[in-house]
């Protein structure tokens, strides 16, 4: 569980847009290991997908700049090649879009969309591929795997195409599996099935799991570790049980705050955080979530805090410089 | 399957809706058959009173003495029992003449789309994968000058081109009078490949290379304008991002997955185009002199010559209707999304 599969040092990631350029990704250190789940949350535009793209160079563009280190086996994947990634795509790491219907080519059986995933990486017939593919749409719950396999992704239900979209993900048994958002366009109930069958599978095969989403219920189901982004940066991140029971950076108190909770006092009206992210150009000098921030005082504008351990285990980091003695900064939910 | 039968089941009334406005839009022209025929007949001595005399008897041989519903009437029922009369100068069998001339067309027109299909959909990608470069630029600069530029030009450049200065291609007519051709389909191609004849195809596409491409690059400009745009769309798409993901190649990713899908808005357009590549035909077999049934409309409506102008027509309209039926059915194979259990 200890060994680190992948690394993630000083990763930038900024895109050309009229206004100069947009720092998506505004150096991430970050590291994954085997095995294990990782969420990375935060609300739209925070550099969640922007960060995950970048792993295996989905973004890179014209329009893209791309920095930093993401070491995968002894290789940088940002210095790498089109060719190089090529073979690590698919093959050590794979992504499962948010939504399944438009990531499927709509005109071609979803069986063959798996066997072409397992045909680029592997030589082996198209009969067998076919068979295979069949097999893993089976094991991603799919009654009648072999009449599913020869749909077209319009003729299956939202969680049967996440779930395709899960079967082309796993098809090379994959080191890394990026779930980008695997569940936000499902229905509740098929949520916590494709969650579930994530879990199982990451157990089944001891696949690493980079999982987006903005959902904290999503997290708490299935994480072992949580990354908090806000505007491009890490705020916070530590084991699940650190980070959504013991939250340190305000920016996490506020996404806790803003979940409705059984167990809570009921509210006409769930707390939010004011204001909204950051996504221009522009950046403040010092804590970007500073304007924003119900605790913010003149030394927060001064410099970017530093990601280190200021409260609890030693893995729980985060980038906010209030004192935590004070009791203000306990969750008030 | 039933959109296809819709279609099929349209195709008796736009041809009895056209049919009906050849006939009357014919006879709007001015000058009449019979005059023609008066005229021409008429020695060096004639009167005007010999030719109107003439016109007369002409007239009622002919039967356009008779009311103009009863001319439709008696039209209609031809068309019916599949009899097209037969031409005013001559006698010829309209039918037999189409049996003809149909065919050439058809190879005209089949080979311009093949070769504006070809050019276009490589300029259009090409132009689509290179993007904002001057290669973009060029091609779609020089697509828009193929598409504004008019056959007859195209195909008056072209003869003095290849055929005056140049000498590589004969200009006129679809197989050298010289050859010993009997045909038996009228499709030479097939006809070679049915009488073992291979000597007969270089010649018959020596003859077709030329207005074919006159046809073709006017429309091959317009198809490259498609193309791009509609590949460009697709790359956009989030099953490009999957099947980049897959750690596909970009040469397998354009094959597998960015053709098929961006051809949609292309054979919709190819449908369509359809059309004005006959019209352009009518044109272009003039220039050419070539005996298809432009060639034929032309002659027939410059004599007045109602039942060629009627049956030519025709002609032309069931191919249109037929060929954007088959594009129906293209749809269909293409796009899963659209065959309905």
């Amino acid at each position: 569980m200890t060994e680190t599969l992948l690394e993630i040092r000083g990763l930038t990631v900024e895109f050309d847009v009229p206004a100069g350029r947009l720092p998506a990704v505004a150096g991430v250190d970050l590291s994954l290991r085997r095995g294990e789940i990782l969420a990375l949350v935060g609300e739209s535009g925070s550099g969640k997908s922007a960060l995950s793209m970048s792993l295996v160079g989905l973004n890179r563009g014209p329009h893209a700049h791309i920095g930093g280190e993401v070491l995968f086996g002894g290789h940088d994947l940002v210095a790498a090649g089109e060719k190089e990634l090529r073979s690590v795509r698919g093959k050590d790491i794979a992504v499962v879009f948010q939504d399944a219907l438009a990531a499927l080519n709509p005109t071609q059986r979803v069986g063959d969309q798996v066997a072409e995933m397992i045909r680029t990486h592997r030589k082996i017939p198209k009969k067998q591929a076919r068979e295979r593919a069949a097999g893993l749409l089976g094991e991603v719950g799919i009654g009648n795997p072999a009449q599913a396999a020869r749909a077209y992704p319009h003729q299956l239900s939202g969680g049967m195409r996440q779930r395709v979209m899960i079967a082309i993900g796993l098809a090379n048994d994959p080191a890394v599996l990026i779930a980008d958002e695997p569940t936000t366009a499902l229905d509740v109930t098929i949520q916590s099935q494709v969650l579930r069958l994530l879990k199982r599978l990451q157990a089944d095969h001891g696949t690493a799991i980079v999982l987006i989403t903005h959902d904290l219920g999503v997290v708490a189901e299935v994480a072992d570790r949580v990354a908090v982004m806000y505007a491009g940066r890490i705020v916070e991140s530590g084991t699940r049980d650190e980070v959504l029971f013991h939250p340190q950076h305000p920016y996490t108190m506020g996404l806790l705050n803003s979940v409705p909770r059984v167990d809570g006092p009921a509210v006409a009206r769930l707390p939010a955080i004011a204001g909204s992210p950051l996504t221009g150009v522009a950046r403040p000098p010092g804590c970007a979530f500073a304007p924003r921030c119900a605790f913010a005082h003149a030394a927060c504008g001064d410099a970017i805090p530093p990601l280190m351990q200021r409260y609890g285990g030693s893995a729980h980091l985060d980038r906010c410089v209030l004192d935590r003695s004070r009791d203000a900064l306990e969750v008030t939910a | 399957m039933r959109l296809v039968l819709k279609r099929l089941a349209a195709v008796p009334v736009v041809l009895l809706v056209l049919s009906t406005m050849v006939f009357a839009a014919i006879r709007l022209l001015p000058g009449s058959p019979a005059t023609g025929l008066a005229a021409g007949g008429a020695s060096g001595q004639a009167t005007a009173a010999d030719i109107t005399a003439d016109t007369e008897k002409i007239n009622a041989a002919l039967g356009l003495d008779k009311s103009l519903l009863s001319q439709y009437g008696s039209f209609l029922n031809d068309i019916v029992h599949l009899d097209l009369g037969s031409s005013f100068y001559g006698g010829n069998d309209i039918t037999g003449l189409l049996g003809d001339t149909l065919p050439a067309t058809i190879e005209l027109t089949v080979a311009a789309m093949l070769i504006a299909v070809l050019i276009g959909m490589f300029t259009g990608v090409l132009a689509a994968l290179r993007r904002g470069t001057w290669i973009d630029t060029a091609t779609r600069t020089i697509g828009t000058v193929s598409f504004s530029l008019p056959w007859f030009a195209l195909g008056v450049l072209g003869i003095v081109v290849f055929g005056v200065w140049l000498r590589w291609l004969p200009v006129i007519g679809r197989l050298p009078n010289a050859l010993d051709y009997h045909p038996l389909t009228n499709f030479v191609l097939l006809d070679a490949i049915l009488q073992d004849r291979p000597e007969l195809i270089w010649p018959w596409l020596e003859h077709l290379i030329l207005p074919a491409t006159t046809l073709a690059l006017s429309m091959a400009g317009f198809i490259t304008r498609i193309v791009r745009a509609s590949v460009l769309e697709v790359l956009g798409d989030d099953f490009v991002r999957t099947a980049r993901m897959k750690g596909l190649s970009p040469s397998a990713i354009l094959r597998r997955h960015v053709l098929r899908n961006s051809s949609l808005p292309i054979v919709t357009v190819l449908g369509l185009q359809f059309g004005s590549l006959l019209g352009g035909s009518v044109i272009t077999e003039t220039v050419f002199s070539y005996p298809g049934v432009g060639n034929l409309l032309v002659n027939g409506i410059l004599q007045r010559d109602y039942p060629i102008v009627q049956g030519a027509a025709l002609a032309i309209a069931l191919l249109f209707t037929l060929v954007n039926v088959f594009v129906d059915l293209l749809y269909l194979a293409l796009d899963p999304r659209l065959r309905k259990a």
